[in-house]
C-alpha cells in the first residue's frame, strides 16, 4: 500500500534520522534524509517527496522558515509536512494552522504515531 | 513769636513784590510810548522826505505847518527842521521852547549816513530826552536836503487814577490768594494730620498732643509728627527688609528645589513630556530631547503631534476617553521608526488636573523596554532551546526503546547498538540537567564549593583531554604552553575544570577545520593564568558585551549553527568569580578570540562558601 511513496526526514540529530528511517523503511516507504533545512529544501524540490518530517530547531534553515518557503510549492503539488517540536506555543499553533497540509508532533514523539499520521494522510488522498 | 515774624516777612514780601510789579509796569509803558514815538517819527519823516525841497518854500510851508498842527501827528513834536544841502534852513518850526537849544551842527554830522537816523540827546539844563528822526530828501538821485523832526516823549505818571485802581485790583487778588492759600494749606494738611494720628495709634499719648495741636496747626508740631512717622516708617521699612530677606531666602530655596527637581527629571532614565490642555508641550526632559534630537527651545509650546511626528503615537495619545475612567488603559507599547527603530518604548500617560479636578494637561512617560523585551525574548528562546536540548535525547530514548519493544529490530547486533544509543543519550540528558542545575544553584547562591588543593597541571591536562576528541575530529591542533613550575591553587577542582573546559571547548567548537588553538598555563602576581587563543570565527563587538549573559547566543550563523544552550560562558564566569578570579576576552572577526582566566592561588580569595 505504501510502496514507492517517498518520505523525507530533515533533522540535525543523526539518531533520530536513523530510527525514523528504519521504521519507515520497515513499512515499505522510500526514505530520504537531510541534516539541515537547506539540504531539506533542495531535496523537496528535486525529489518531490509525499511526506516531509522536519525538526523545527535546525542549523542553516529552521523548520519554520522551511515550511513558509515550501508552502507555495504545495499549491502545485500537495505533500504533508510533519513538524516535530519540543515545545508548542499558541503562536506556533497559529502559523502551523495557516500552512497547507501541515501538522505538528511534540517531542518526545512515538515513531508509531508518525507512521499513523502518514498513513492517514496518504489514505485521505486516495 | 515766630508766627509774628513770619507775618511781617510776608508783609514786606508783598510790598516788595508790589514795588517790583509797579516798576515793571512803568517800564513796559515807557517802552510802549517810545515804540509809538518811533513809528510816528518814521512816518512823519518819511512823509516829509517824499516832497521836493522846493515844496517847503513860500506858501507851501504854511500848508505844511497847518497840516502838522491840525493833525494828531504833531503831538509830542518838539521841532521840525528842513534844510537844504548846504545846511540852509528852509523850514524851522520850534513848537516848543526847547527847540532853540538844539545844536544844529550835531545833527548835521550825524546825518552823513543815507536813510533814516534816530538819535536822542538831552538839551542843556533839561531833564527831557529828545528823540530825533532824520531822513535825507532825494530828488532825481541827488540829495537836496534833510528833514529832521525832534520828539519829546509824553510824560508817564506813576500815580495815575487808572493805575491806582489797577494796582488796587492786583493787591486785592494777591491778598485773596494769600488768604485762600492759607485755608487751602490748612485743609490740605488736615488729612495728613489724620494720617499721622492713624500711624501713631489711639493708645499713644502723643496722639492727644496731636489732636490738641491740630487746633493750632503749625509747622513745628507737624515736623514732630513727621519725624515720628518717619521713625515709624523706618521701623516698618526694617521689618519689610527683614521680610524681604526672608522671602528671597525662601525663593532661593525654592529655586534650588526646582533646579534639583529639574536635574532629577533630566538625569532620570525615562522620557518625560508634560503637555497642556491644548496638547502643547510645556515641559520636556533631556532624555526625550536626546531621543528626538531637538533643542528645548524648538519644542516648548509646540503641539505634541509636531514634536513627535508619528501617526500611531498621535492617535493613541490623543484618546481622551480615558479621562474620568480609572479603568482605562493608559499604557501602550510603541517604537518610533524615524527616531530609534530598534527600540521599543512603553508609553504611560496620566491626566493632570487642577484643584477642581478639571483637566489641565497630560504627563507622558516613555520607558525604553527594549532590554526587557530582549531579556524576555532571550528567556523565551532559552526555554525553547532547553526544551529542545532536553527533548532530543528523550525522543531518541523513546523511539529506540519503542522499536525494540515492538520487535522491529531482529538483528542482535543492531539491538545492542540501540541499547548503547539509549544509554549514551541518557548520559547526555543527565549532563545537561546537571549543567542547568549548576547554573541555577550559582544563580540562587546555593552552590557549595568543594574547596581543596588543585594542581594546575592536573587542571591543564584534564581540560585538554576533554576537548581532544572534538579537536581531532576537526583536525584542529592544540598548541600547549607550560611553565617550568606548576603552581597549586585552592578551589573546587571539578567546577574549575568545567569552567575552563567550556572556554577551551568553545575555542575548538568555533574554529573551522584544520585551525589551531593555543592553550597556555602561566603564573602572574600570585595568580594562575590560563590563556586560550583560537583562530576561529571571532566575536563581534555587539556579541562581545553579552557573551557572559546567560541564555545569550550569537546570531552569527557560524556560531548559531553549533549546538549549545547559551549557558557555558555564563556558568564559567560565575565559577571564576566565585573563586575571586577574573575573565577577559578580546576578539577580531574572522581572526580569532583570546580568553584570559586569572584565578588567585590563595585560600583567602575564596568566597564564604
Amino acid at each position: 500500500m505504501a510502496k514507492n511513496k517517498k518520505i523525507l526526514i530533515i533533522d540535525d540529530e543523526a539518531y533520530i534520522r536513523r530510527v525514523l528511517e528504519l521504521k519507515l523503511k520497515n513499512r515499505g516507504y522510500e526514505v530520504l534524509t537531510a541534516a539541515n533545512g537547506e539540504e531539506g529544501f533542495s531535496a523537496i524540490e528535486s525529489q518531490q517527496p509525499e511526506v516531509v518530517i522536519s525538526d523545527i530547531m535546525m542549523p542553516k534553515l529552521d523548520g519554520k522558515t522551511l515550511c513558509e518557503k515550501t508552502n507555495p510549492i504545495k499549491k502545485k503539488r500537495r505533500f504533508l509536512t510533519i513538524i516535530v517540536t519540543a515545545r508548542i506555543n499558541p503562536e506556533e499553533r497559529d502559523w502551523i494552522a495557516q500552512m497547507q497540509d501541515t501538522i505538528f508532533m511534540e517531542k518526545p514523539f512515538s515513531p508509531n504515531k508518525i507512521v499513523d499520521a502518514i498513513e492517514k494522510y496518504l489514505k485521505g488522498r486516495e | 513769636m515766630k508766627a509774628k515774624t513770619i507775618g511781617i516777612a510776608f508783609f514786606v514780601l508783598i510790598l516788595l513784590s508790589l514795588a517790583i510789579f509797579l516798576q515793571l509796569l512803568i517800564r513796559t509803558e515807557k517802552k510802549a510810548v517810545i515804540k509809538d514815538l518811533y513809528s510816528k517819527g518814521d512816518h512823519i519823516v518819511s512823509l516829509l522826505s517824499l516832497h521836493s525841497i522846493k515844496d517847503f518854500e513860500g506858501a507851501k510851508r504854511d500848508l505844511l505847518i497847518n497840516t502838522l498842527m491840525h493833525s494828531d501827528l504833531h503831538k509830542g513834536i518838539a521841532y521840525c527842521f528842513i534844510h537844504d544841502q548846504n545846511g540852509k534852513p528852509l523850514v524851522s518850526l520850534d513848537l516848543n521852547p526847547i527847540a532853540s537849544e538844539i545844536p544844529y551842527n550835531i545833527q548835521v554830522n550825524s546825518l552823513a549816513a543815507m536813510g533814516l537816523v534816530h538819535q536822542f540827546f538831552k538839551p542843556i539844563e533839561s531833564n527831557i530826552n529828545i528823540y530825533e528822526f532824520a531822513k535825507p530828501i532825494f530828488e532825481k538821485g541827488e540829495k537836496t536836503g534833510t528833514v529832521r523832526v525832534g520828539f519829546k516823549p509824553p510824560p508817564i505818571s506813576i500815580l495815575s487814577a487808572e493805575r491806582i485802581s489797577f494796582i488796587g485790583v492786583i493787591a486785592f487778588f494777591i491778598l485773596a490768594a494769600i488768604v485762600l492759600s492759607y485755608y487751602g494749606f490748612v485743609k490740605a494738611f488736615k488729612p495728613l494730620e489724620n494720617f499721622l494720628t492713624g500711624i501713631l495709634g489711639p493708645a499713644d499719648s502723643s496722639s492727644t498732643n496731636l489732636k490738641n495741636s491740630s487746633r493750632s496747626f503749625g509747622i513745628e508740631p507737624m515736623m514732630q509728627d513727621c519725624r515720628k512717622s518717619i521713625t515709624e516708617l523706618k521701623g516698618r521699612l526694617d521689618e519689610v527688609e527683614t521680610q524681604n530677606k526672608d522671602l528671597s531666602c525662601r525663593l532661593g530655596v525654592m529655586r534650588f528645589e526646582k533646579n534639583q527637581a529639574s536635574h532629577i527629571l533630566n538625569s532620570i532614565n525615562l522620557g518625560i513630556i508634560v503637555t497642556d490642555i491644548h496638547e502643547n508641550v510645556g515641559f520636556i526632559n533631556d532624555y526625550m530631547l536626546n531621543l528626538l534630537k531637538k533643542k528645548q527651545s524648538d519644542v516648548i509650546d509646540s503641539p505634541l503631534e509636531q514634536v513627535i511626528k508619528d501617526e500611531k503615537f498621535s492617535a493613541l495619545i490623543s484618546q481622551q476617553q480615558g479621562f474620568n475612567n480609572p479603568a482605562a488603559d493608559h499604557h501602550f507599547d510603541i517604537s518610533f521608526p524615524n527616531l530609534a527603530p530598534e527600540n521599543t518604548y512603553q508609553v504611560s500617560y496620566n491626566y493632570l488636573t487642577d484643584d477642581n479636578k478639571a483637566l489641565i494637561g497630560k504627563l507622558i512617560i516613555f520607558y525604553n523596554t527594549t532590554r526587557e523585551k530582549e531579556a524576555a525574548q532571550a528567556i523565551n528562546d532559552f526555554t525553547a532551546h532547553v526544551a529542545h536540548e532536553l527533548m532530543t535525547p528523550l525522543t531518541t530514548i523513546k523511539s529506540y526503546s519503542e522499536m525494540l519493544m515492538d520487535g522491529e529490530i531482529l538483528d542482535v547486533a543492531t539491538q545492542k547498538e540501540f541499547y548503547n544509543i539509549i544509554n549514551g543519550e541518557t548520559d547526555r540528558l543527565s549532563r545537561l540537567i546537571k549543567d542547568l542545575l549548576n547554573l541555577s544553584q550559582i544563580e540562587m547562591g546555593s552552590l557549595s564549593l568543594n574547596a581543596g588543593r588543585v594542581k594546575s597541571d592536573w587542571l591543564f591536562e584534564g581540560c585538554l583531554e576533554a576537548v581532544a576528541g572534538a579537536a581531532r575530529k576537526k583536525n584542529i591542533s592544540i598548541l600547549k604552553r607550560l611553565p617550568d613550575n606548576f603552581p597549586t591553587l585552592i578551589g573546587d577542582k571539578e567546577l574549575l575544570k568545567g569552567a575552563i573546559i567550556n572556554i577551551l571547548g568553545n575555542a575548538v567548537k568555533y574554529t573551522p577545520e584544520n585551525g589551531q588553538v593555543e592553550f597556555e598555563l602561566s603564573e602572574d602576581d600570585n595568580r594562575v593564568v590560563f590563556d586560550i587563543t583560537d583562530t576561529g570565527y571571532g566575536i563581534s563587538n555587539e556579541d562581545l558585551s553579552r557573551i557572559f549573559d546567560k541564555f545569550y547566543r550569537s546570531s552569527n550563523p557560524n556560531i548559531a549553527s553549533q549546538q549549545g544552550t547559551g549557558l557555558g560562558l555564563a556558568i564559567t564566569s560565575q565559577i571564576i568569580s566565585l573563586h575571586g578570579g577574573e575573565i577577559k576576552v578580546e576578539s577580531k572577526i574572522d581572526k580569532g578570540t583570546h580568553f584570559t582566566v586569572k584565578i588567585p592561588k590563595r585560600e583567602d580569595y575564596l568566597g564564604e562558601k
